[in-house]
């Protein structure tokens, strides 16, 4: 479904390139959520970034392919990779709440999502969120950390798309949240579509992922399933290697 | 009776307590918001006790009123109702001026960016001894501030930095070191432990240990992260739509939870509800 092959992320500013990513190649396949974990400054968000050409092009250098449905997304013009990230390509980032406009109420990103009015009640009632009518009213501060995150997901879910990829859905929300965002994402991947995310959190990197990774030293290991991930030694994280031994 | 308090004006019940351990009692305390027409009771007859020493963890949902309730604890808001005593501990003759200290949760904002964080501990160290009634005697600031570096690890390199120099984990130590200038005898920690990697909160679960066993500082730690509390505390609360619905033994209340929603939090640990639970828990 997505066939990344990116040879070298560099980061340009006013000091000497900085290396940031090297030989990152991996595949996503339809059905599956790939997980990818590291420490913080690992350079996780850097890499979702660069897979869609969210990086600034003026501070960053991005050497080589991504290609996804047969097309290399780093080759688009502008305008058809805005396409992309709007209907087949979705993100949520992290700190979902500042990911929408304080001075636009949510009836603003509601009438703008793709979804039939009784989907997105569906979802919402599903993620234990207030009715349409009455979010709409609300302005983005007015809704808690927790609540902007599960927005987030909604309408990216509503948008349909193949591929999701979430920059840590779990942190700042509590367990029980982070549960039915599990089983809805499950759902989601058991349609045929994908999932990636980098976190944080390796309880739920451990429930949610069919494939793991650990980035580390700007390079990423190869996808293993949870269990064969779990069990290797050589970490250099003394908390990955903790939570090894125990589980 | 309302008793009122502030971090800087805490009531004192000087008198030894009829238990000579305990150092802090909350008593139905009851705190209500309204907000245009709506009221709404965000905490209901909290009533607990803390031991001089003692480790003891808050846990519940967001928006149980975990957070509210820290800030009522360390005397920063006021509840309608209820009462907090807090008895200093007699070993020293000079009550402190500010024994009840809380960490929030870092959120970039708990350190002024522009100040050095040298001068914020010394400023902090400075006003405590003012406040004690010593002479400020700048010898002594200076090993102080040494050891209270030593127990939050403080590297020199850092400490001549300022606040928006540090990355979070860095902050939240240096707002913790100002805190510990103040040597609290309770330290109120909400969600010390958010945004931060595994590896950093372990890091800062063995501080926090740390300053409990060299300082004797008793804690009340709020967090939704269980296993955090099952590691540093001695005793949990279990709070669910405002009330403490469970409390005891940390090791009991953790692993033979008897409380339905102690249930529930424990099983949305290791990610394994249904649908169907998450949905009659929240329509409770």
């Amino acid at each position: 479904m997505l066939s990344v092959s990116i040879n070298e992320v560099k980061f340009k500013g006013i000091n000497p390139v900085r290396l940031l990513l090297e030989n990152i190649k991996f595949d996503l396949e339809p059905g599956k959520i790939f997980t990818i974990l590291g420490k913080n400054g690992s350079g996780k968000s850097t890499l979702i970034k660069s897979l869609t050409g969210l990086l600034d092009k003026k501070f960053y250098l991005i050497e080589g392919e991504v290609f996804f449905q047969g097309e290399n997304i780093l080759k688009m013009p502008e305008e058809k990779l805005l396409k992309l990230r709007r209907n087949k390509i979705k993100y949520v980032f992290q700190d979902a709440a500042n990911s929408f406009d304080p001075l636009k109420k949510l009836k603003y990103y509601f009438d703008n999502s793709a979804g039939h009015k009784s989907d997105t009640e569906l979802l919402l009632e599903y993620f234990l969120l207030p009715v349409q009518d009455e979010l709409k009213k609300m302005y983005p501060y007015e809704i808690s950390g927790g609540m902007a995150q599960r927005i987030a997901l909604a309408l990216a879910l509503l948008a349909n798309p193949k591929l999701l990829i979430l920059d840590e859905p779990t942190s700042g929300i509590d367990s029980a949240i982070a549960n039915l965002m599990l089983l809805k994402l499950k759902d989601f991947v058991s349609d045929g579509n994908s999932v990636l995310l980098v976190t944080q959190d390796l309880i739920f990197a451990k429930k949610i992922s069919s494939k793991i990774s650990y980035l580390a030293d700007n390079r990423i290991s190869s996808f293993s399933n949870p269990d064969e991930f779990f069990k290797i030694k050589e970490y250099s994280d003394p908390a990955l290697l903790n939570f090894g031994k125990l589980t | 009776m309302t008793r009122l308090l502030s971090v800087e004006n805490i009531s004192y019940d000087v008198e030894s307590s009829k238990d000579d351990l305990n150092l802090f009692t909350a008593q139905g305390l009851h705190f209500r918001i309204s907000r245009r027409k709506d009221r709404k009771d965000l905490l209901k007859n909290i009533s607990f006790t803390i031991d001089a020493g003692e480790t003891a963890g808050i846990a519940g949902e967001s928006g149980a009123g975990k957070t509210t309730l820290a800030k009522i604890l360390a005397g920063i808001m006021k509840p309608n109702k209820g009462s907090i005593k807090f008895y200093p501990s007699l070993k020293t003759n000079k009550q402190k001026p500010n024994p009840i200290q809380i960490l929030f949760q870092n959120n970039g904002e708990i350190l002024n960016p522009l100040r050095k964080v040298n001068q914020i501990v010394e400023e902090a160290l400075s006003i405590n001894l003012k406040k004690m009634g010593k002479s400020i005697d700048l010898k002594n600031v200076p090993e102080k501030k040494e050891k209270i570096f030593a127990a939050v690890n403080f590297h020199e390199i850092l400490r001549d930095r300022k606040g928006f120099e540090l990355s979070g984990g860095e902050q939240q130590r240096a707002a913790l070191a100002r805190i510990l200038a103040a040597e609290p005898e309770l330290l109120i920690l909400d969600e010390p432990f958010s945004s931060q990697d595994p590896e950093s909160q372990l890091n800062f679960l063995n501080l926090f240990k740390k300053i409990n066993e060299d300082f004797g500082t008793a804690m009340i730690c709020i967090s939704h992260n269980l296993e955090i509390l099952r590691q540093l505390c001695s005793k949990v609360l279990i709070m669910y739509r405002g009330e403490i619905v469970e409390s005891g033994p940390a090791a009991d209340v953790l692993n033979a939870p008897r409380h339905p929603y102690t249930k529930y939090l424990i099983k949305a640990e290791e990610y394994g509800l249904s649908f169907e639970e998450l949905k009659h828990m929240n329509k409770l």
